[in-house]
């Protein structure tokens, strides 16, 4: 088969020279009273991506910039070709104009408190939200070098099967994206707690090394919050009987999705990659969570390895699934995207099965809708530092 | 022996090597009877689906490879073919 290299993928240039794979319209509801307006405003409008989470106001300290560096990137991101912000107040919406003014795209910004009644406010986020359709029909893919493209990786609902042909498929399959210049963004520091020789081993330098290193130590930590070594307790009774030996084996599972190339840079929830290569991103616990980080840093697609079903996706970036158990793949064929369960069953090489990604993300690029976006299935979730009161 | 043994016997058990300087392999079936692993090697009976089995003699503190990193050390000398779990590898 021909390689990732050779071919690029088509896609939608945007002013910035980012790349998207997908030409959304965005309806956001930036604050989660506004999340009714949101999907009044979508309805009628095809392939319009509602994100109305659970934002909230009177956010403090970090949590503050945070959320607002996230939700601007919604807009920014690659595969949203207009958008319509929505949010409560109008010297907010002041606010969000001037931040997205910069940002060579349609976007419009409306606020509720700017109608006269909801019959009004409807009216005139369901005008905006055509306007902005409008201006994004005709639009074309051009090629694009696998320079612009970055791929998110993620697991959830792991097994036996997940640590021996979906997750180690999709490393086969990032070793070449890596080979060929284009760009993973791994993350779920959780997972890497047990693996740090083997990081820190593939760290491209000393920085790199010492940032993973202690953002394993960090997620360590907080994992034994509780009084109970992590460490102490890994790999468990269950695992064992499994036949997992050690913890390092254990976090290998998960690791395998990354493949064997260096790790070029360790990144801060939702930063961008600054160049193409492999990365490492420090996200808390919970796939949707660090499925957010990844596509707010610009990732246009998501491999995700499943071993019992799990529907954690991005409502922006196309998320494919993988999947190695041949259970799962029989109850869960609406839903599942590449089937690996060969190397399982039958003997098939990994390479075997890496070509299959590559297969099937290929279509993705160019168009094909995933099995979640066939469902409209995705989640933007925002880690908080602190707790509310 | 039955010819149900005997069949399990020469059965050739399904396994997966996940990286190429790995000198352990993964066990994907259930034939824990069977003595052989597909595509040649031995394998002692009784090794469960997803365990692991030595793919060379592996020496009392050498590494144990598995998706070519080191995973553990043997803490006594392991057989080619023979199981390899918490009772030889940390």
């Amino acid at each position: 088969m021909s390689t990732i290299a050779a071919n690029g993928f088509h896609g939608f240039v945007r002013p910035d020279g980012s790349v998207g794979v997908r030409n959304h319209l965005l309806v956001l509801s930036t604050v989660a009273l506004t999340n009714r307006l949101a999907e009044l405003a979508a309805e009628g409008i095809p392939d319009a991506i509602v994100v109305a989470g659970d934002f909230v106001r009177g956010l403090r300290g970090a949590d503050l910039p945070l959320q607002a560096r996230v939700l601007r990137a919604l807009v920014s991101h690659p595969n949203v070709g207009g958008a319509l912000v929505l949010c409560h107040d109008v010297p907010t919406s002041r606010a969000l104009e001037a931040a997205f003014a910069g940002e060579g795209k349609p976007v419009s910004v409306q606020a509720l408190m700017a109608a006269k009644g909801m019959t009004d406010a409807v009216a005139r986020a369901r005008a905006a939200a055509s306007g902005v359709a409008h201006s994004l029909t005709g639009a074309t893919r051009s090629l694009a070098p696998l320079s612009r493209l970055t791929v998110a990786l993620e697991c959830g609902g792991s097994d036996a099967t997940s640590a021996l042909a979906a997750n180690p498929s999709i490393g086969r399959f990032v070793d070449r994206l890596i080979d060929a210049g284009g760009t993973a963004i791994v993350s779920e520091t959780a997972e890497f707690v047990g693996a740090e020789s083997v990081v820190s081993a593939r760290a491209a330098n000393q920085k790199v090394s010492a940032d993973i290193l202690a953002a394993l130590a960090r997620s360590e930590a907080f994992l034994s919050e509780d009084g109970e070594s992590y460490r102490g307790v890994n790999p468990t009774q269950e695992n064992i009987e499994a036949g997992l030996t050690t913890l390092i084996e254990k976090s290998m599972g998960a690791v395998a999705k990354t493949g064997s190339r260096p790790f070029v840079g360790c990144l801060t929830f939702g930063s961008k990659p600054p160049a193409p290569g492999l990365y490492f991103m420090d996200t808390p616990f919970f796939s949707p969570v660090s499925i957010t980080g990844m596509v707010a840093a610009s990732a246009q697609v998501v491999l995700f390895a499943v071993g019992v079903f799990n529907p954690s996706g991005s409502p922006l970036a196309p998320t494919l699934k993988v999947c190695g158990n041949p259970r799962t793949l029989a109850e869960w064929k609406d839903s599942l995207d590449v089937d690996v369960s060969a190397a399982v069953t039958d003997g098939a090489s990994l390479n075997e099965m890496a070509d299959k990604v590559e297969l099937a993300l290929r279509k993705v690029l160019e168009g094909e809708k995933t099995m979640s976006e066939a469902w409209s299935e995705g989640q933007i979730i925002i880690p908080s530092t602190k707790s509310l009161l | 022996m039955t010819e149900q043994n005997k069949a399990a016997r020469s059965a050739e058990r399904r396994h997966l090597t996940l990286s190429s300087g790995d000198n352990v392999t993964t066990v994907l079936d259930d034939l824990v009877d069977a003595s052989c692993l597909a595509g040649g090697g031995a394998v002692v009976p009784g090794v469960r689906f997803g365990h692991k089995v030595a793919l060379t003699d592996i020496a009392a503190g050498d590494s144990v490879v598995k998706y070519g990193v080191v995973i553990g050390h043997a803490t006594q000398p392991i057989a080619k073919g023979e199981h390899v779990h918490v009772h030889n590898c940390c």
